[in-house]
């Protein structure tokens, strides 16, 4: 697979993100094969790097295997911002850069001394995208989110849960994640947007926007019909399909989806329960009286569910066309999943510090081309003399005052 | 603020103008969307009764029979066809149209296009397709022991991994699914990066290719800690109440304010910082809600070492979410990032259409819906280009409302012909 080339080779990234949902967006950059050049300072690091350490006794800064998931085929640099010499060679990475990506609070950036009308000044072709809470735009971007704040205010939070209970809300940064993946195309659409007319622009991202863009259908239903949002828990209000729900199995903390959406299904679904009296009770006689009857449909087959293996249940299900999955835990992914193995989805790199693991792959394959997994994190200023050196152009004598002056 | 707080010209060009761009199957409509609205051609081709989302509610006036919201939520700015590839003259024409494009996102299945001789295999065995990017979204991707498995999105967040962590902290509660088909999102987001990447290369002289996404994995990539949990500790992470899934119980987030709204305290509303302290203790002591956090022990144990007295630290979350319950829940919010807390509110989604926030930001586009007098705010678009705006460009469009324009216009078919597959029920 080696000689397949990379997407993105040739795309230079200035990346000053930190925490999660700036990295996501350049990790997807980097993957694809552009060059991701991380710039922190040791006062100033990605906290990642002190998330989920290895062994929080170490004081090194690159034991976090959370970090290394997010910023693998990455570089780093540390660069003072505060000494001249160090500020002179962020910018001259910046004018070496496609693009700079940041994910401060709004206006951080900006009295870092990197306001748009200084990043264009430095390169003017360099893109420009912020990931902010609020956006840098509007009577609140001084408000600041963390994922689940950004999805408690965007109306993710609410449309997750059961309506008898409070909003379960998301069990993990979602917000993160999707503002990652909407940063990596706005990246990339205004590199087209660039290579088609030579104009560089700032791409203004709101993490709460991501959320409420995926709130669209109750917005409208709002809007048109009039009706505000309440939770169905795993059931399916739109289309009104029954049984459409997550059924408790033997072992501990064991569940399956399961979601019929025809009538062949329900027919498979009942005789591999065991259920076949159902398919003469009037009650759930088609998809209508199903859902008008969906508790007590909902009791009885998770009557029997319960005593279930649930991988065993799976196979049977999708053996006879029926949708169906276990809630997997990430060890199921990890080791019993045929097909992520198959496809390759956790692929194995080296780490200095951290050795041999695997790493979430991407989710596509290319039939010209590959995405890489060649190495995890950079270590904190790994690529110093590299960068420096062999693309900003510093000799060896200047690299070495610039290390004894603190600089980088 | 570094930008000029003025809405784009609405005049001036997307950042994908000039990209043509065919979509055809339920599972592409978002990634077809978003590529439309950023200024792409995006036509969409659907079986002559019209695609699956025109047949899911909720509909306009709770009518089956009038349009339908899910499907204009995720067709804005696209044009429309009818056409069945299944009838011979159908694919026929459908090859045609794949002649016109630089894109085709193909979210059928694995093999059907295959199967009838115009899919990938076809396309790339076509000299003149040599700069076609064709994007296959299925739900396992075009390879595998599971590609052919049936899902829907509660199927597809269940084995994908996001369910385990979502739920309450009583585990005879199921894991739940969030409702807004996430993982149609999150692999469609996946799928814009990966075509805009391959046309990238494409422009840099390497020849079509295809690009086969599987929502699978990107749900599979959407769990955040429960694979780095996993992969160096051995652990698994386990759902709580509105918060992180830990592989240890962790301190309630999220509270019931007095006016029967929740809030969501980072953190468990623990301070980040001194002064973020020092003015929370005054918000507090304004409703003699402080009780003893003025005490030195507690600056001590936030700001020293947080695995220091977990007990204290308890006291004082437990304080704050008591305190927080006795206030409404705008106050909270507002208050609290007026402190630089990054604390949030439980919005219903309709409860953002009216926040003045959002209108700065030229966020919801006014356009129509079809069936609707007048004019909705649709949610727009997650960032906001200086130059080249991404915007509503066309309503949704109706059933075969192109069939003219494409046909005729582009591929220079007659009128007659076009009433001839009318009637055949080709178009």
């Amino acid at each position: 697979m080696d000689e397949l080339p990379l997407p993105l080779d040739g795309v230079r990234v200035t990346d000053f993100s930190w925490i999660v949902a700036g990295p996501q967006a350049t990790r997807i950059l980097a993957d694809l094969g552009a060059d991701v050049v991380k710039v922190e300072n040791e006062s100033y690091i990605d906290s990642m790097r002190l998330g989920m350490r290895q062994d929080p006794k170490n004081p090194s800064l690159n034991r976090s295997g959370f970090h290394s998931n997010l910023s693998r085929n990455k570089r780093s640099i540390t660069a003072n911002l505060f000494h001249p010499k160090g500020r002179e060679a962020v910018e001259r990475l910046l004018a070496e850069s496609d693009v700079v990506i940041e994910n401060f609070s709004a206006g951080a950036f900006g009295r870092m001394g990197f306001s748009w009308e200084r990043l264009q000044e430095i390169n003017p072709s360099l893109i420009y995208v912020s990931v902010s809470g609020f956006g840098h735009v509007g009577r609140d971007a001084s408000y600041t989110t963390w994922g689940p704040s950004a999805q408690a205010i965007s109306g993710a939070t609410a449309m997750s849960g059961l309506p008898d209970q409070p909003p379960a809300g998301w069990g993990f940064s979602y917000l993160d994640h999707s503002a990652g993946y909407y940063a990596a195309i706005g990246a990339l659409m205004a590199l087209h947007h660039r290579a088609r007319t030579g104009e560089a622009q700032h791409v203004d991202m709101s993490q709460i926007e991501c959320g409420m863009v995926v709130s669209a259908v109750p917005m409208l239903d709002y809007h048109v019909n009039g009706r505000s949002y309440e939770r169905v828990g795993n059931r399916s209000r739109y289309p009104a399909t029954a049984p459409h729900n997550t059924y408790q199995c033997a072992g501990e903390d064991r569940w399956i989806a399961i979601a019929v959406d025809d009538e062949a299904q329900w027919a498979s679904l009942c005789e591999v329960l065991g259920l076949d009296e159902l398919l003469e009770d009037s009650r759930f006689a088609d998809m209508a009286s199903r859902k008008t009857s969906e508790d007590a449909l909902d009791a009885l087959i998770r009557g029997a569910t319960c005593e279930r293996e649930p991988f065993d249940l799976m196979l049977e299900l999708q053996a006879r066309g029926v949708p169906a999955g276990v809630c997997q835990r990430t060890d199921d992914k990890q080791e019993r999943d045929p097909q992520l193995a198959e496809r390759g989805f956790y692929p194995t790199a080296p780490h200095e510090e951290l050795g041999e693991h695997r790493y979430e792959g991407v989710p596509m394959q290319f039939s010209k081309a590959r995405w890489r997994m060649d190495r995890g994190a950079p270590l904190l200023g790994e690529h110093n003399h590299a960068v420096l050196t062999e693309l900003l152009g510093y000799s060896d004598e200047e690299f070495a005052s610039m290390l004894a002056e603190l600089a980088i | 603020m570094t930008t000029p707080k003025s809405v784009p010209n609405d005049s001036l060009p997307g950042p994908l103008e000039g990209l043509r761009v065919l979509e055809i199957g339920n599972l592409g409509e978002v990634a077809g969307k978003l590529l439309a609205d950023a200024g792409a051609d995006v036509i969409r081709v659907e079986p002559p009764g019209g695609g699956r989302s025109r047949h899911v509610g909720p509909f306009v006036d709770d009518d089956p029979g009038q349009p339908s919201l899910l499907h204009a939520s995720r067709n804005t700015s696209k044009r429309a066809v009818t056409l069945d590839v299944t009838q011979a003259e159908g694919l026929e024409i459908w090859k045609r149209l794949v002649g016109l494009v630089d894109v085709v996102i193909d979210a059928t299945t694995p093999t059907f296009l295959d199967d009838l001789g115009a899919g990938w295999q076809w396309a790339e065995s076509q000299p003149d397709l040599d700069a076609c990017v064709w994007c296959s979204i299925t739900p396992f991707g075009r390879t595998g022991p599971r590609r052919d498995w049936a899902a829907n999105d509660l199927v597809q967040l269940a084995l994908g991994g996001p369910m385990m962590s979502n739920g309450y902290d009583d585990h005879s509660l199921p894991p739940i699914r969030p409702e807004g088909e996430h993982s149609i999102a999150v692999s469609n987001e996946y799928a814009v990066s990966g075509i805009l990447a391959a046309l990238w290369m494409r422009n840099a002289g390497h020849p079509s290719q295809l690009v086969d996404v599987s929502i699978h994995e990107a749900v599979s990539a959407t769990t955040e800690g429960a694979f780095p949990n996993w992969e160096y500790f051995g652990r698994l992470v386990q759902r709580q109440t509105g918060r992180h899934a830990a592989p240890d119980p962790t301190a309630a987030w999220q509270f019931l304010a007095a006016d029967g709204q929740y809030v969501c305290l980072i953190n468990g509303g623990l301070p980040r910082g001194n002064s973020a302290w020092d003015g929370l203790l005054d918000w507090m002591d304004e409703h003699d809600a402080a009780g003893d956090l003025r005490d030195e022990q507690y600056q001590e144990l936030l700001f020293s070492d947080p695995r220091a007295n977990p007990e204290g630290r308890r006291h004082v979350a437990d304080t704050i979410g008591q305190f927080v319950q006795s206030r409404p829940a705008e106050e909270v919010y507002r208050r609290s990032q007026s402190l630089h807390f990054a604390w949030g509110i439980v919005r219903r989604p309709e409860e953002n259409l009216d926040d003045p926030h959002w209108a700065d930001r030229g966020f919801f586009w006014e356009g129509e819906v079809p069936g609707v007098d007048g004019t909705v705010r649709y949610p727009g678009a997650p960032y906001r280009f200086t130059r080249s705006p991404v915007r509503l460009r066309r309503r949704p469009p109706l059933v075969g409302e192109h069939n003219h324009e494409v046909y005729v216009g582009e591929l220079g078919m007659t009128s007659e012909e076009l009433r001839r597959l009318l009637e055949s029920g080709t178009i």
